[in-house]
């Protein structure tokens, strides 16, 4: 074999290891146990529909695999047939959306509230508002931020087939539509009714989610209540 | 609750196990030679597409074979994915002759 058809040949294993390692380092966006399951396969397909000579991976096929990888990540693993588990992740995420635009709401209407308070109270100071929004506002405003967080993360771990997070999920509904009767039991409604508008949206949806994501174990319940002792004739 | 419709890419990828066992390259030329050339799928779409589809039952692997020194895994139709192929297939052929029909009214031609 002369030199040159040997230089040929270097040059096109050369190409195709380059490819090959460019195309597991985009792979990397893919969680590690689904790179142990898939990665060669993926290779396989990628190195096959390459065309011949290239070094790098397209721009496209970049983008193509980081997405992936996020869905991979990301995508609920009920099935499609699932359709009360699906509805509940939906509302979970208009949830986490309706506790930030509650966290806007409330930044937002703060002049509003101030304005109430001192129309019902002249003597009311500066000082004392800053007090206020250090006591009250920040907090609020940033346990809305972390609830959201909260309802984001339990729509994964719902949407990856963990059954315990359903209950924690209703513990999150139940502590919030308690804290907005409370609010509503200390007069908060007559300050902004932005806010009240926006905490009841909220309660209604995470609700409506609770309900959805409790919608298989009604049977069983309904099943042990006529079963037990005490229950209804 | 009302049924949504199947997406194209998934329409196509069924479409093209209908037609027997395929691995992932082989899906990606054959949906590509179905539509026309219309439709490229890549890598990524693929295995997310086919993750949906096996979870749902509608694609199982068949088989698995190594070639040069790399894994090629063979998917197939499940019963209840050449199911929800014939209802989708269905659907569309009667939104095509609906269409047709009412094209051809309009035109005042006969189908």
């Amino acid at each position: 074999m002369s030199n040159a058809t040997n230089n040929v040949m270097n040059n096109v294993t050369n190409e195709a290891a380059d490819l090959e390692s460019r195309y597991r380092s985009w792979l990397r966006w893919y969680p590690r146990s689904y790179r142990r399951a898939h990665e060669s396969e993926i290779l396989e397909v990628l190195l096959a529909g390459a065309r011949e000579g290239r070094r790098r991976p397209e721009p496209m096929e970049c983008l193509d695999l980081v997405r992936g990888g996020l869905h991979a990540r990301m995508r609920p693993t009920v099935p499609s047939r699932d359709r009360s588990a699906w509805a509940a992740i939906k509302l979970m995420y208009l949830s986490a959306a309706a506790e930030l635009a509650t966290a806007v709401v409330v930044l937002a209407t703060t002049g509003d509230v101030r304005s109430a308070i001192v129309m019902g109270d002249p003597g009311y100071t500066a000082a004392r508002w800053r007090a206020e929004l250090t006591g009250s506002f920040a907090p609020l405003v940033t346990g809305a931020v972390l609830a959201a967080c909260l309802c984001l993360c339990l729509a994964w771990v719902i949407g990856r087939g963990h059954r315990w997070a359903r209950a924690a999920f209703a513990l999150v509904a139940g502590v919030n539509l308690a804290s907005l009767l409370h609010g509503l039991a200390g007069g908060s409604a007559v300050y902004a009714q932005a806010d009240l508008f926006a905490g009841i949206t909220l309660c209604l949806v995470q609700l409506a989610a609770v309900a959805h994501l409790l919608h298989p174990y009604l049977p069983k319940v309904a099943a042990l209540w006529g079963a037990g002792p005490i229950g209804p004739a | 609750m009302t049924k949504r419709a199947m997406q194209e890419a998934t329409f196509l990828i069924l479409t093209a196990l209908a037609g027997g066992s395929r691995h992932g390259y082989g899906i990606i030329t054959d949906v590509a030679q179905i539509s026309g050339d219309r439709v490229r799928l890549r890598a990524g779409t693929l295995y997310s597409a086919l993750d949906r589809l096996r979870l749902d039952g509608l694609v199982d692997v068949i088989r698995e074979e190594i070639v040069d020194n790399r894994l090629r895994r063979y998917y197939r139709l499940t019963p209840e994915g050449s199911r929800e192929l014939a209802a989708e297939a269905d659907r569309i052929r009667s939104h095509a002759t609906t269409a047709l029909t009412r094209l051809n009214a309009a035109t005042g031609t006969t189908p």
